[in-house]
């Protein structure tokens, strides 16, 4: 295996309050190449809190430590925020779940993206930045490129608007996206089209994808290695193919506990939680 | 017990008119349970909402228990028909006690022996008596939602709406909540309205189900023929792709 | 903040408190009170703010005992006119040879009254108005804000003159006109908070019970609108004092010989120079308990409000 794209060694995020310290994540530990990585668990996992701390977004007051935390070999605690920045949008994307909230609602579609193009690629004049921004919108199927261009995000559907972000954020070609629950305010059909989008960029571009999601059974169609999450820490890590043959109580019981049309089980299994598990 | 003939449901005038619900009919039968499937805007919530009264009915009839709802709705009809939220965060009041909240609509009817029915109503829904006096942020998400059916249940309603009940919650959470529901229904002979954008939910807790779309009621059939993959519609069929998880193989169906 | 140990032990009435599980509708009341309580003592200017506050009560309560002298009848005109702070006369003694202390104790009563009726008759008005404008919408929204906006339209002093002008003067009228201009903000912030509440879950929850409107807006909005509302009206009572005085300055509020504190400062005008004390304790007076309500308010904001809080 060369060298990883994203080298992660114990990440821990903690919340100094007035309460006392929390610990949102707890020692995570994992290495990503140019593949799918699924992280999945139930709220309060630490699994969006993950995926923050590696953008450097972790919300005051809190605070990220680690033994490593290396992209592309550049240590991501230690690096100056001039770096961070460039890194940020740049090299590392996100997408977060709802596009109304990521989004600014007084600025077209178009010029964000040519705004989000042009922060990284300061050389590129107007016009290159806008034919960018139209091919990337292409490349996430909307329909009518020029038109969703000059559009504002109040006047686009939620589908519209969350591919609309993917193109802002794909359109710096990124090493790495971080997609937090990029799919769960979006409907089923909408977001099986999503996910078909971001599945072919990630192809095509070579990129390092992680997925954050509560939804086992979608990550598990979606990407190719999954770390499962409880209470902050990583209970479990397989090939997603391999999930029916998962060890761990937790990720067996995340799975059967869902109703499913191939089975009616009657009463649906429910979690029995081990204090076990959050050691 | 709750039939609805063409159900027609209409918001604003002149431009800012929009059609939510066009003709939708269906029929439940006492202490059957029914689903309404769709996703964001089908209508499928302003439906329930019609029903309790929180949205006009434009068109059409609702009946319950063979009696034809007025608006606005008598005191009485909220002792055979209540409803249950979406998000347990947003449904119950921050500055009341689960005391308070459940002793609320016994106060309204005019209940006796309220003391003897809140413990009655949390042990119902799985809740000890220690959780009387807590307030909303001390519940967590599964809590409250229990706390929501039991506030519902408390005046002995017949037909429980539920709106999207488990899809604020957590997987394993959302299980124990669908088996309380199924535990509720048989014990205390209710009759349900599920709405969901889930096909698994809807297929586990209901026999018959509604497949809305744009306003319109699509296909209604059976949670025996959805598991078993049939579909005439193909926009259920669609639903019922999605519901597998995401494929590689599959062509892209719809457009958006 | 002196001398609290940084984690002090949880004593037994604490642990009671601070119990996640409640067994009473009191216990979990106290305990809820005893966290907000946590929170503002956290704050020391607000602990300030509030020790003015309760000085001020106790001082307009106790006036009888703490006053040396009569706050009317004055001594010895030739002798004992305008004489400086000293032993026998803490804040020296005015034209009629009155003892300053004593007026001043005395005034806060009058302060104190001020304020109380407006807050009584300000604070209802403007909740009312605000929740069921907000509550209802449509056209008794319409008419109420309408009514709103004409009584925003009046500036304060102005209005206070011209009803002082018709009424008479004296402090009753003054409290009239200060309350009147001072519910429509009120009204205003009622509505706002209204409005964010009447489309949630928990409104449609009780409506489905079958709770009537007036029992919604008293149960259920009211209590949601109420904590943004003493905020504002703590905030507010400084200015609401510092127009009293005005007034009382002006001539059109407390009438001699009433010990009002922006009277006596009007008197002192006319002895500035010389005679400082005059002037200068009254008005210390109104500006360390205007002080008072901002610190209160400010430090009640933090505690009630979670939208400021950070």
């Amino acid at each position: 295996m060369t060298k990883p794209l994203l080298d992660v060694e114990d990440l821990r995020v903690r919340f100094h309050l007035r309460t006392g310290t929390v610990e949102a994540v707890r020692g995570v530990s994992f290495q990503l190449g140019r593949e799918r990585l699924g992280i999945v668990g139930e709220s309060g996992s630490g699994k969006s809190q993950t995926g923050r701390a590696i953008l450097g977004l972790t919300p005051p007051p809190g605070e990220v430590t680690a033994q490593r935390l290396a992209f592309d070999g550049i240590d991501l605690l230690t690096a100056s925020k001039r770096t961070l920045r460039e890194l940020r949008g740049g090299r590392i994307s996100m997408v977060m779940q709802d596009p109304k909230y990521s989004l600014n609602p007084v600025m077209t579609i178009g010029e964000q993206i040519i705004e989000a193009y042009r922060a990284h690629a300061r050389k590129a004049g107007r016009g290159e930045a806008r034919d960018r921004a139209l091919a990337m919108l292409e490349a996430v199927k909307m329909r009518d490129p020029g038109r969703v261009f000059a559009l504002y995000p109040h006047e686009v559907s939620g589908g519209m608007g969350q591919r609309a972000m993917i193109a802002m954020m794909l359109v710096t070609e990124p090493d790495l996206l971080i997609a937090d629950e990029p799919t769960s305010a979006l409907d089923v059909t909408v977001s099986m089209e999503v996910l078909r989008i971001l599945d072919e960029l990630v192809s095509e571009r070579g990129m390092g994808l992680i997925f954050i999601s509560h939804d086992l059974k979608l990550v598990s169609s979606f990407c190719d290695r999954v770390l499962v999450m409880y209470a902050g820490r990583v209970v479990e890590e397989l090939q997603a193919k391999h999930l029916r043959e998962a060890k761990h109580p937790y990720t067996q019981g995340l799975m059967s506990c869902l109703p499913t049309l191939a089975n009616d089980v009657r009463p649906l299994p429910t979690l029995n939680r081990d204090p076990a598990w959050a050691q | 017990m709750l039939d609805i003939q063409n159900l027609k449901v209409v918001y604003g005038t002149g431009r800012l008119r929009v059609e939510a619900v066009k003709n939708v009919s269906f029929h439940v039968e006492a202490g059957a349970s029914y689903g309404l499937v769709g996703e964001s805007g089908s209508g499928k919530s302003t439906v329930l909402r019609a029903i309790c009264g929180l949205a006009p009915i434009s068109g059409g009839h609702v009946r319950v228990d063979g009696k034809e709802v007025k608006t606005p709705r008598e005191k009485s009809f909220y002792r055979t028909v209540q409803m249950v939220f979406q998000d347990p965060y947003a449904s119950l009041h921050p500055r009341h006690t689960v005391d308070r909240t459940l002793s609320e609509p016994l106060a309204i009817h005019g209940e006796k022996d309220a003391e003897a029915r809140i413990l009655q109503a949390l042990k119902e829904v799985g809740l000890g008596p220690s959780f009387r006096f807590r307030y909303p942020h001390q519940l967590s998400g599964g809590q409250r939602q229990r706390v929501a059916i039991a506030r519902a249940l408390i005046l002995r309603p017949k037909v429980l709406l539920l709106d999207e009940p488990t899809s604020a919650l957590d997987a394993s959470v959302q299980a124990e909540i669908l088996n309380l529901l199924d535990d509720l229904r048989r014990e205390l002979g209710l009759t349900y309205i599920l709405v969901s954008h889930d096909l698994a939910v809807v297929a586990h807790l209901c026999e018959r189900l509604l497949v809305m779309q744009h306003g319109e009621a699509v296909e209604e059939t059976t949670s025996v023929a959805l598991r078993s993959g049939q579909a005439s519609n193909s926009y259920t069929q669609s639903l019922i792709q999605a519901s597998q998880g995401f494929s590689r193989e599959a062509p892209a169906p719809l457009a958006i | 903040m002196v001398g609290a140990p940084p984690f002090p032990q949880p004593s037994a009435t604490q642990a009671w408190l601070l119990s996640p599980e409640p067994s009473s509708r009191w216990q979990a009341r106290l305990g809820r009170g005893y966290l907000g309580w946590r929170a503002f003592t956290k704050n020391p200017l607000a602990v300030l703010g509030l020790g003015i506050v309760v000085l001020l009560i106790l001082v307009a309560i106790f006036a009888d005992l703490i006053a040396p002298y009569s706050p009317i009848a004055g001594g010895d005109l030739r002798t004992e006119r305008l004489l400086p702070p000293s032993a026998e006369h803490w804040f020296g003694t005015d034209d009629l040879a009155r003892d300053i202390f004593s007026r001043v104790v005395y005034g806060s009563r009058i302060t104190l009254w001020v304020i109380v009726l407006v807050a009584l008759i300000a604070t209802p008005i403007g909740l009312l108005v605000g929740t069921v404008s907000g509550y209802l919408g449509g056209w008794v929204d319409t008419v109420l804000m309408r009514i709103t906006d004409i009584f925003l339209a009046f500036p304060r002093l102005i209005l206070a003159l011209a009803f002082v002008a018709a009424l008479g003067p004296g402090i009753e009228n003054a409290v009239i006109a200060i309350a009147i201009t001072s519910w429509p903000p009120y009204a205003r912030i009622a509505r706002a908070e209204t409005l964010t509440i009447r489309n949630s879950d928990f409104i449609a929850a009780v409506k489905l019970q079958g709770a009537s409107t007036p029992r919604i807006i008293l149960g259920h909005v009211v209590p949601l609108c109420i904590s943004s509302l003493i905020i504002r009206v703590t905030l507010d009572m400084a200015g609401i004092i510092l127009t009293a005085a005005g007034l009382g300055f002006l001539g059109l509020g407390a009438q001699p010989p009433m010990p009002e504190w922006g009277a006596m400062v009007a008197t002192g005008r006319n002895y500035l120079i010389d005679q400082w004390w005059v002037a200068a304790m009254p008005g210390i007076a109104i500006f360390v308990v205007s002080l008072g309500f901002n610190l209160l308010g400010d430090g009640l904001r933090d505690v009630l409000d979670p939208k400021a809080a950070k």
